[in-house]
C-alpha cells in the first residue's frame, strides 16, 4: 500500500504539532521519522492511524482518501512505546482480539493468532498474562497483534524505546527483517538516529512540526540540507565551527577567532563562491590526527567507547570531537595535531542553516 | 548453669566478634530499653491526651480520637515495657538460656511491682469515695427488704426503717442490683425517690445519696498474682518469641477494647440485661439469656406487626438501585470527563466537587418540592416520588454522584490512552473499547464504588428517615429509630439485636471486599482536572 500526505498539518488549539508536511510513502518501503522529542511524530503517526483528524492536508492510501476514515477500516496494525497490551487477556487474548473483532471463526482465530506467534518465538507463552512476561516479550506481543490482521501499514512509535540496549539490538533486525520479508509498509517513529538510520529505506527529519529532510540515510548523513539534519544524525555529533573564508597567496584559509588554517577542495571553492562568513562542519571520523599538522590543539578529555576513544580536543575556545584508536593511547592533555578532510566538509548558511553545499 | 560454662564452647562462638555480655550488662540494657518504651508511650500519651485534647476541643473536633490514643497508650504501657524488658535480655541467650530467663523474670517482677504501686496510689484517690443510700438490704419476691440502717446515715435521715420493702424507683420496678448500681454510679446527693411498702401500706421517700469512704480492700493478692504471671509470660514472649512477634503483640492488645465492643454486641442481643459482658437476669443474678430480643425475625417471642423482612426488602432495594445506577452514570460520565474534551468539561468537573462537599441536610426542602411533583407525573410518579423507594434512591444517588463521577474518573485517568488508540486501530468500536478494554481494566474501582454505594444505600437514615412516611418506604434504620421512639420504654436489648441484624450483611461484604475498598484511598486519589 502506497501512502501520500500532503500538506498535513495538525494544531490543538494554538499548539501546532504538526505543519504543512508532505511525503510520499512507497509500497513496501520502510520509513522513519526522525526528530527530537515533541516534534510532532506521534502526532502524524496518529494521524496515519485515524486516531486524530487533520486540520489540514489529505492522507492518501493507495487510492483512497482517509481523513476521514475511522481507524477500524483503516486495515492498519500499530505498536506503541508503552505496548499498550491489554492487561485482563492473556497473550492469545490479545493477539486474537483485532481477529474476534473482524468476526473471524474459532478455528481461524487458533490458527493465525498459533502462527504469528511462532514467527514472533512467544509460542509458548500463549496463556500468560501481559504482567507476566518481560519487556522483549511484550515487546513480541505487541507486534503479534499488529501482525496477525495482515495489515496493509504497520506503524512503530518509538517501539524499542523502553528495552535494554542489548535487545534492542536484536530486536531492531528482527523488525527490519520480518518487514522485508513480508513487505508491508511501514511507518517507525523514533527519536534515536541509529534506529532510523539502520533500519530505514527513507528517513522523514522532523523539527518542530515541519519536515526539514526527507531522503536515504545516506543521503542525509552525507549531504545535510541543514544544519539541524546534520547535528541530529551522526554519533559523535558533527563539529560546527562559525568560520570566515579568506584568500591569502591564492589559498583559501578558514579562520576564526582561534585558528587559521589552509583548505582545499571543490567543496570549500563552492562555499566561498556563496560567501565569506560561513559555519562549517567537520564530522569527527574526517578529522585525522598527526604530527605534522596545520592545527594543534589540546585533549581535553577522552571517553573510551570500546572500539574506539571518543577525543574532545579544544583548540582555543573551540572544541571538536575527534576519534583515536585505543593504540593510540591518549590522554588529557597531550598536544596532537589534526588533518581535516577538506572533500567532507559541510558549509552551511550562518543566518538560514542552510547548506550552500546541497539544494 | 551448666549451660552456661558450655556455651563458650559451642563451635559458634569463636567467630563472633562480638563479647557475650554479662549479667550487668544485661540488665542495664534491658531497663534501658524499657525505660525509653515507657517514655515514648508517655510522651505519646501525653501528646494525644494533653497537648491535642485541647485544641481539638477548641477546634470542636471530637476528641474522642485523642483520648482513644492516649487510653491506647496507657493500656499499653505495662505490656511494652514487659516486651521490652525480655526484648532486651535477647542478647544474654546467646550465653545462657537460663540465665536470661531469670534475669527477664526477676526485670519483669520489679516492673509488675512498680505499676501495682503506681496503680493503687492513682487509683486511691478515684475509688476512696462512692456514692451510697447507708442501708442493707435483700433481694425478695415482694421487693428489695431493709434488713438495717447506718446510723445517721441518708437512709436514716430521710427516715427509711428497718423492713420496709422497696418495690420502685420513681414508678419503674426495680430489683437491688439495678439499685446498686444506679447508686454507684449517681454523683453524690443525687435524689432516689423510691416507692415502699411499710407494714402493707405503700408511700415514697426520697433518699440522697452520700459520698462514703470506701474502706481499702487491703492487698488483694488474686490480682496481684495475674499480674504477675502476666507480666513474666510477656516479658517471656519478649525474651523468646520470634523477633517479628512484638508489633503484632501489640497491635492485638490495642485491638482488643474493640473486639469487647464487638462481644458486647454479640452478647447483648441474647440477653435481657447486661452488666459488663455479663447477661443478666430480672433479678440480677448471671444468667438471663434469651431470644425475645430477636423476637422481630420471628423467634422466641410475637413477631411485630410489619415484619422486619419489609423494612430489610426496602433497605436491600434502595442500595441495589443505588449501586447499579450510581455505577453506570459515574462510570460513563467518569469516562466521558477523563477522555472527552468538551466545552463546560471544566465547569462540569468543579461543579461536582463543589456538591460532593454541598451538606445534603440544607438541600431536604428543595428535593422535598422536587420529589412532590416528581410524584405527580402519571404512571410512574408513585414511584420515583415523595414516599417511594425509586424517591429515596433517586436522592441518594444524586447525593452520591459527584463522588462516584469523580472517583471512576481518576481511575480512568490512571489509563494509558494507548489502550484506546490500540483498541480502536484493532477495529474496536469507541463501545467496544470501553466495555471490553477500558472498564475492565478499572474492576477494582468499579468494585470498591459498587461496594461503598451499596453499603451507603443500605445504612442511609436521613434521606429515607425524612422522604417516607409510615412503614411503606421505610428501611432498617428508619426501623430501628422507631424502635427507641419516645412513648415506649426503650429495649435497647432489641435495638441492638436490629443493629446487629443490619451489620450481617455489611460485614460479609467488607469480609469479602476489603482490598477493593482500600482502592478508593489509592487508586482514585490521583486524578485531577
Ligand atoms: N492531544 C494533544 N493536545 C495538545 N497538544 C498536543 C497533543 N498531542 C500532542 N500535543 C503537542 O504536540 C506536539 C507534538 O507532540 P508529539 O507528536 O507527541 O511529539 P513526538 O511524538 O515527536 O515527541 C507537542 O508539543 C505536544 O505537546
Ligand atoms: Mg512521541
Amino acid at each position: 500500500m502506497q501512502v501520500d500526505i500532503q500538506n498535513l498539518t495538525k494544531k490543538f488549539g494554538d499548539v501546532t504539532a504538526v505543519a504543512d508536511v508532505s511525503l510520499d510513502i512507497r509500497d513496501g518501503e520502510f520509513v522513519a521519522f526522525l526528530g527530537p522529542s515533541g516534534c510532532g511524530k506521534t502526532t502524524t503517526l496518529l494521524m496515519l492511524a485515524g486516531i486524530y483528524k487533520p486540520t489540514d492536508g489529505t492522507i492518501t492510501f493507495g487510492e483512497r482518501i482517509v481523513n476521514l476514515v475511522p481507524p477500524r477500516e483503516r486495515n492498519i496494525g500499530m505498536v506503541f512505546q508503552s505496548y499498550a497490551l491489554y492487561p485482563h487477556m492473556t497473550v492469545f487474548g490479545n493477539i486474537a482480539y483485532p481477529l474476534k473483532l473482524k468476526n473471524v471463526s474459532r478455528a481461524d482465530q487458533q490458527e493465525r493468532v498459533k502462527r504469528v506467534a511462532d514467527v514472533m518465538g512467544i509460542g509458548e507463552l500463549l496463556d500468560r498474562k501481559p504482567a507476566q512476561l518481560s519487556g522483549g516479550q511484550q515487546q513480541r506481543v505487541a507486534l503479534g497483534r499488529a501482525l496477525v490482521k495482515e495489515p496493509d501499514i504497520l506503524l512503530f512509535d518509538e517501539p524499542l524505546s523502553n528495552l535494554d540496549a542489548r535487545l534492542r539490538l536484536t530486536m531492531r533486525a528482527e523488525i527490519k527483517a520480518l518487514q522485508k520479508r513480508l513487505g508491508i509498509t511501514s511507518v517507525y517513529v523514533t527519536h534515536d538516529q541509529v534506529e532510523a538510520l539502520t533500519m530505514a529505506d527513507r528517513i522523514a527529519v522532523m523539527n518542530k512540526g515541519r519536515l526539514e529532510a526527507y531522503a536515504t540515510p545516506e543521503d542525509l548523513y552525507d549531504h545535510p540540507r541543514t544544519t539541524f539534519i546534520a547535528n541530529f544524525v551522526g554519533n559523535p555529533p558533527i563539529n560546527m565551527v562559525d568560520v570566515e573564508l579568506a584568500q591569502e597567496n591564492g589559498q583559501v584559509v578558514a579562520r576564526c577567532a582561534a585558528f587559521t588554517v589552509p583548505l582545499d577542495s571543490e567543496r570549500v571553492r563552492k562555499a566561498v563562491a556563496h560567501g565569506r562568513k560561513l559555519t562549517m562542519g567537520i564530522r569527527a571520523e574526517d578529522i585525522t590526527l598527526g604530527d605534522d599538522a596545520a592545527l594543534t590543539g589540546e585533549v581535553y578529555a577522552v571517553e573510551p567507547l570500546g572500539r574506539e576513544d571518543m577525543l574532545d580536543v579544544r583548540i582555543g575556545a573551540e572544541s571538536f570531537f575527534a576519534l583515536a584508536t585505543p593504540q593510540q593511547r591518549m590522554r588529557a592533555g597531550d598536544r596532537i595535531g589534526l588533518h581535516i578532510d577538506a572533500e567532507r566538509l559541510q558549509f552551511f548558511d550562518p543566518a538560514t542553516g542552510k547548506s550552500v553545499l546541497w539544494e | 548453669m551448666s549451660h552456661a560454662q558450655r556455651a563458650p564452647q559451642s563451635p559458634q562462638t569463636p567467630q563472633m566478634a562480638e563479647p557475650l555480655s554479662t549479667v550487668a550488662d544485661t540488665v542495664i540494657r534491658a531497663v534501658r530499653g524499657a525505660l525509653i518504651t515507657a517514655a515514648v508511650l508517655i510522651v505519646l500519651a501525653l501528646f494525644f491526651g494533653r497537648l491535642f485534647g485541647p485544641l481539638w476541643k477548641s477546634l470542636n473536633v471530637d476528641e474522642s480520637f485523642s483520648q482513644t490514643l492516649a487510653g491506647l497508650a496507657s493500656l499499653l504501657l505495662p505490656l511494652a515495657v514487659y516486651l521490652a524488658l525480655g526484648m532486651g535480655a535477647r542478647a544474654h541467650r546467646k550465653r545462657s538460656t537460663t540465665q536470661a530467663a531469670v534475669i527477664t523474670i526477676a526485670l519483669a517482677t520489679v516492673a509488675v511491682a512498680i505499676f501495682y504501686i503506681l496503680n493503687t496510689s492513682q487509683g486511691a484517690g478515684a475509688a476512696a469515695e462512692q456514692s451510697s443510700l447507708q442501708f442493707a438490704a435483700t433481694q425478695t419476691a415482694d421487693g428489695i427488704v431493709v434488713d438495717a440502717i447506718e446510723p445517721g446515715g441518708a437512709a436514716e435521715l430521710a427516715g427509711l426503717l428497718p423492713g420496709d420493702v422497696i418495690t420502685a424507683l420513681r414508678r419503674d420496678p426495680i430489683t437491688l442490683a439495678q439499685l446498686e448500681s444506679a447508686v454507684a454510679e449517681s454523683e453524690p446527693d443525687t435524689p432516689f425517690r423510691l416507692r415502699l411498702l411499710r407494714a402493707g401500706e405503700e408511700m415514697q421517700l426520697t433518699v440522697r445519696t452520700v459520698a462514703v469512704a470506701v474502706e481499702s480492700a487491703g492487698l488483694k493478692l488474686g490480682p496481684i498474682a495475674a499480674a504477675w504471671i502476666g507480666g513474666a509470660a510477656v516479658a517471656l514472649i519478649g525474651l523468646f518469641g520470634p523477633p517479628g512477634w512484638a508489633p503484632y503483640i501489640l497491635l492485638t492488645v490495642s485491638l482488643s477494647p474493640l473486639i469487647l465492643g464487638f462481644a458486647w454486641l454479640a452478647v447483648a442481643t441474647v440477653s435481657y440485661r447486661t452488666q459488663g459482658l455479663l447477661p443478666i437476669d430480672a433479678q440480677g443474678n448471671v444468667g438471663g439469656l434469651t431470644l425475645e430480643n430477636w423476637s422481630f425475625l420471628g423467634i422466641g417471642g410475637e413477631a411485630p406487626a410489619t415484619p422486619i423482612w419489609s423494612y430489610a426488602a426496602n433497605s436491600l432495594f434502595i442500595a441495589m438501585l443505588m449501586t447499579g445506577v450510581t455505577l453506570v452514570l459515574s462510570s460513563m460520565a467518569g469516562y466521558a470527563l477523563s477522555r472527552m474534551e468538551f466545552s463546560g468539561r471544566r465547569f462540569f468537573l468543579s461543579l461536582t466537587l463543589i456538591l460532593h462537599s454541598f451538606p445534603a441536610v440544607t438541600l431536604l426542602i428543595p428535593v422535598y418540592l422536587v420529589l412532590l411533583n416528581l410524584g405527580k407525573i402519571p404512571l410512574i410518579g408513585p414511584h420515583i416520588g415523595f414516599n417511594s423507594i425509586g424517591g429515596i434512591a433517586l436522592v441518594m444517588i444524586a447525593f452520591g454522584l459527584p463522588f462516584g463521577v469523580w472517583l471512576m474518573k481518576g481511575f480512568f485517568d490512571n489509563i494509558s490512552w494507548d489502550m484506546e488508540r490500540s483498541a480502536l486501530i484493532d477495529g474496536a468500536s469507541r463501545w467496544r473499547t470501553f466495555w471490553e478494554i477500558i472498564l475492565p481494566q478499572i474492576r477494582p474501582g468499579l468494585l470498591a464504588l459498587g461496594i461503598f454505594s451499596f453499603i451507603g444505600g443500605w445504612n442511609a437514615y436521613l434521606i429515607p428517615a425524612i422522604f417516607s412516611i409510615g412503614t411503606k418506604a421505610a428501611n432498617l434504620p428508619v426501623y430501628i429509630r422507631t424502635l427507641t421512639g419516645d412513648t415506649n420504654a426503650v429495649n435497647w436489648n432489641q435495638v441492638v439485636a436490629v443493629g446487629v441484624f443490619q451489620m450481617i450483611p455489611i460485614l460479609v461484604i467488607f469480609v469479602f471486599a476489603q482490598e477493593y475498598l482500600l482502592n478508593i484511598y489509592s487508586g482514585g486519589s490521583k486524578g485531577s482536572s
